[in-house]
């Protein structure tokens, strides 16, 4: 263990691991068969929704019902975008510019209201989304839905579809949780993690909670768009049942499952949202309902932190069965991985960036 | 300490990413059955002794009852001809048919899913439930050469031969529908004013579509007002008052929300407005809508079918009642008496591919789309008199003769005049 430790804490061992991740990211899609690329670009554009997700409530701790429906629009502001022939870079500044500002108007409103009012504001959007979708036929093709065909692989590149689906989504899913990852791990992610602890010590050291809640929750919708036009790349076809409040329910229990407030824990909840379905399938597609269930308890139980913890279960596992404790990391809870990663950066505490604004301070 | 983190942190991601990348390869669970190139080697999916159809349809969620009952029927027929050794082909060979049948939820995502898993395992996909999910690996299935025909869904885009060259929907479209019964009415010795109230996307429209063509050029019949309502809309008696000024004595209902019919009923009854109502198949149901919505109160209620119904009482008695019965419990584990008519639907898809595969000479794909579109007046098992299967008419599903009933107080009965 300890040799292991001393190993993966070389700089050029970390440099190496990231060259390798790297180059298997550039080579998967030439390595598979199409059916394979196509699950993980799928896999892919779930992370991203699932990224999205963690943002407003892994690292913000704001329960968010709707992350579905800022999904769905993305998607339909592609097709749209795509049937008038608009140019593909300005198509995806759409994408994700108009479910931002949808989720900055909705969250301006709702934030004010915290707590469980959030919650149910959000459970609004896909209810109120997918008849809406319905309506608006010129916009959406009404319930027959709406296709776009935009991601075929083009002539130059020498691939197939599959493998250029795949690297857009690699490419432009990598920078979102590249993206991310500075976000939740800069100052304003030890901001967000002070909100999610305890808003009344945050509006003592100057950081709104107001304020920052609707960050969250503009980035989370921000990034819902990227994954719905990562979802128009994959799938190509969109529809009022896309943003069903159910697929809203289950893109949760994916981040859950993959662990919440985590990075790679989103990849993990993608993961689980996009192959639990099919390997249920393989089972017994008649009980897919109850085996998903069934899977998510179990997950839940064993691993209460989501698959992300574990690497770490493991690793206490091994401490406690050779007497030593070199990792006495207590398998952290969402909210400690960042309080943890505070203190380990010199427990300065946070800046008190942004001005303090009374006429905000409210409820504390 | 943070060094530690980092690096765990980054040998993990690795570490992710290959798990990912192991289980997705996992899942592909020896599917890629290497096809032989050379166009006239036998497509994937089928062999000497056995073809694979494949069916995404929602086995769970809402629509979980009429999906199940989409493979259900089609297991059913299979598995009695399977038990009487196979189908003989147009080859001369005979081969079993083997079932590959996934759940979608009714999620257009996972059922692309499920294609993209089944595309080179089945020989074709058929009798998948949902507008939504059918369309969306309906490129794909075009892209990929896939048959996937024969689907339950009422969307003219599959019946198109232009735009849709791999797909062939099975149930009427929705213009096939208010178009039977627009002509029935045309046939009318007496003068009739309709009122016209549609749900405002392409359904409604699709059924004041067939209507309006049904009873062209016929001088008795004047459309006396049009409203539509939409499909969230809790309530529509503000436009039932104002048809009901009309006076009109048929009122054509295009409404697809059970309780909106419901409500419908009662209230024109409130206002004493008594025509001949109109009602499209899927919101037709007596035992479900009419009796709760009292609608013996009307001179006449209207529907349309192609299939017999497997609750009405003299269905079990009949022969071919029987046996699908029998074949449902015996070979597809459905035990109970379907409420749902796509046990019946699927069944007759199972019957009709039945006639297609003894049409095909080769066992390919192209050759199977061309036996496909070449069936004409093919009466399936269940087969309500006078309904027949034609694939052969471009724009049109393989089932689009449709014939009206009328309510009877208890059930339906065929309605050859207008009374």
């Amino acid at each position: 263990m300890s040799s292991a430790a001393s190993l993966v804490q070389k700089p050029w061992v970390r440099w190496a691991s990231l060259a390798v991740l790297v180059v298997l990211l550039l080579v998967i899609p030439l390595l598979f068969d199409a059916t394979t690329n196509a699950t993980l670009a799928r896999i892919g554009v779930f992370a991203v929704a699932v990224l999205g997700l963690n943002v407003v409530m892994g690292y913000t701790g704001q329960v968010s019902l709707g992350q579905i429906f800022f999904l769905g629009l993305g998607a339909y502001v592609t097709a749209y975008g795509v049937s008038q022939d608009w140019n593909i870079v300005l198509v995806f500044i759409l994408a994700c510019l108009i479910p931002a500002v949808a989720g900055l108007l909705i969250a301006l409103a709702a934030a004010r209201l915290g707590g469980l009012a959030i919650a149910m504001v959000t459970i609004a959007l896909p209810i109120v989304g997918v008849p809406l979708a319905k309506r608006l036929s010129e916009f959406t093709g009404g319930s027959q839905g709406v296709s776009a065909q935009f991601s075929d692989a083009p002539d130059w590149s020498g691939l197939a579809d599959d493998q250029w689906q795949l690297y857009l989504v690699i490419l432009i899913g990598g920078i979102t949780f590249l993206l991310t990852r500075n976000l939740v791990h800069g100052k304003y992610g030890r901001a967000f993690a002070i909100v999610k602890g305890n808003e009344a010590v945050a509006s003592s050291m100057g950081i709104s909670p107001y304020r920052y809640k609707v960050l969250a929750f503009t980035v989370a919708s921000l990034i819902g768009g990227v994954s719905g036009f990562l979802y128009m790349v994959v799938i190509q076809y969109t529809s009022p049942e896309t943003m069903s409040f159910a697929h809203s329910i289950q893109l949760l229990a994916s981040m859950v499952i993959g662990g919440a407030g985590s990075i790679l824990g989103s990849v993990l909840g993608g993961a689980y949202y996009v192959l639990v379905p099919q390997l249920t399938n393989i089972i017994d597609p008649n009980l897919t309902a109850l085996l998903q269930g069934a899977i998510l308890l179990l997950v839940l139980f064993v691993l209460p932190g989501g698959l992300v913890s574990l690497p770490r279960l493991w690793r206490r596992r091994r401490g406690k069965g050779s007497g030593t404790s070199p990792s006495p990391l207590p398998a952290p809870t969402s909210e400690d991985t960042v309080s943890i990663a505070l203190g380990s950066r010199g427990s300065t505490p946070p800046p008190p960036t942004p001005p303090t604004e009374s006429e905000e301070r409210q409820d504390t | 300490m943070t060094r530690i983190r980092r690096g765990m942190r980054a040998a993990s991601v690795v570490a992710g990413i290959g798990i990912v990348a192991v289980l997705a390869a996992g899942c592909r669970g020896g599917g890629d059955t290497p096809s032989e190139s050379g166009s006239s080697a036998p497509s994937p999916g089928i062999t000497d002794t056995s073809v694979a159809l494949g069916i995404t349809t929602p086995l769970s969620g809402a629509t979980a009852g009429p999906g199940t009952c989409t493979v259900a029927g089609i297991t059913a027929y299979f598995g009695a001809k399977n038990a009487d050794g196979g189908i003989e082909f147009g080859d001369g060979k005979t081969r079993t048919v083997e079932i590959n049948a996934l759940d979608d939820g009714y999620d257009p995502q996972k059922a692309k899913a499920n294609f993209d898993q089944l595309k080179d395992k089945v020989f074709a996909m058929t009798s998948g439930l949902g507008t939504p999910t059918n369309r969306a690996y309906r490129e794909a299935a075009i892209a990929d050469e896939v048959p996937q025909v024969l689907i339950q869904t009422g969307d003219p885009i599959f019946s198109n031969q232009q735009e849709s060259p791999w797909q062939l929907g099975f149930v009427p479209i929705y213009q096939n529908e208010g178009e039977a019964f627009g002509k029935l009415l045309a046939s009318s010795s007496e003068n009739h004013t309709v009122a016209i109230l549609a749900q405002n996307d392409d359904y409604g429209e699709g059924y004041v579509e067939g209507f309006k063509k049904g009873i062209e050029g016929a001088s008795n019949i004047t459309i006396a007002k049009e409203l539509t309502y939409e499909a969230t809309d809790t309530t529509v008696d503000a436009q039932l008052t104002e048809l009901a000024s009309t006076k009109a004595d048929v009122f054509f209902n295009a409404m697809s929300i059970t309780p909106l019919v419901i409500s419908a009923l009662q209230k024109a009854q409130e206002i004493n407005w008594l025509p001949s109502w109109f009602l499209p198949s899927n919101t037709s149901s007596p035992g479900a809508i009419l009796e709760p919505g009292g609608a013996s109160a009307f001179p006449g209620v209207y529907t349309v079918a192609f299939a017999q119904s497997a609750s009405a009482p003299t269905f079990a008695d009949s022969e071919e009642g029987k046996t699908f019965l029998a074949d449902l419990k015996e070979y597809a584990d459905y035990p109970d008496v379907p409420a749902f008519p796509h046990c019946v639907w699927s069944y007759q898809i199972g019957a009709v591919l039945d006639q297609v595969f003894q049409k095909m000479t080769e066992p390919t794909r192209d050759n199977f789309m061309e036996a496909l579109r070449s069936i004409k007046d093919y009466v399936a098992p269940l087969m309500l008199e006078g309904s027949s299967v034609d694939t052969t008419v471009d724009g049109q599903p393989a089932v689009s003769s449709v014939i009206v009933q009328k309510y009877n107080g208890k059930g339906y009965a065929t309605a050859d005049t207008w009374e």
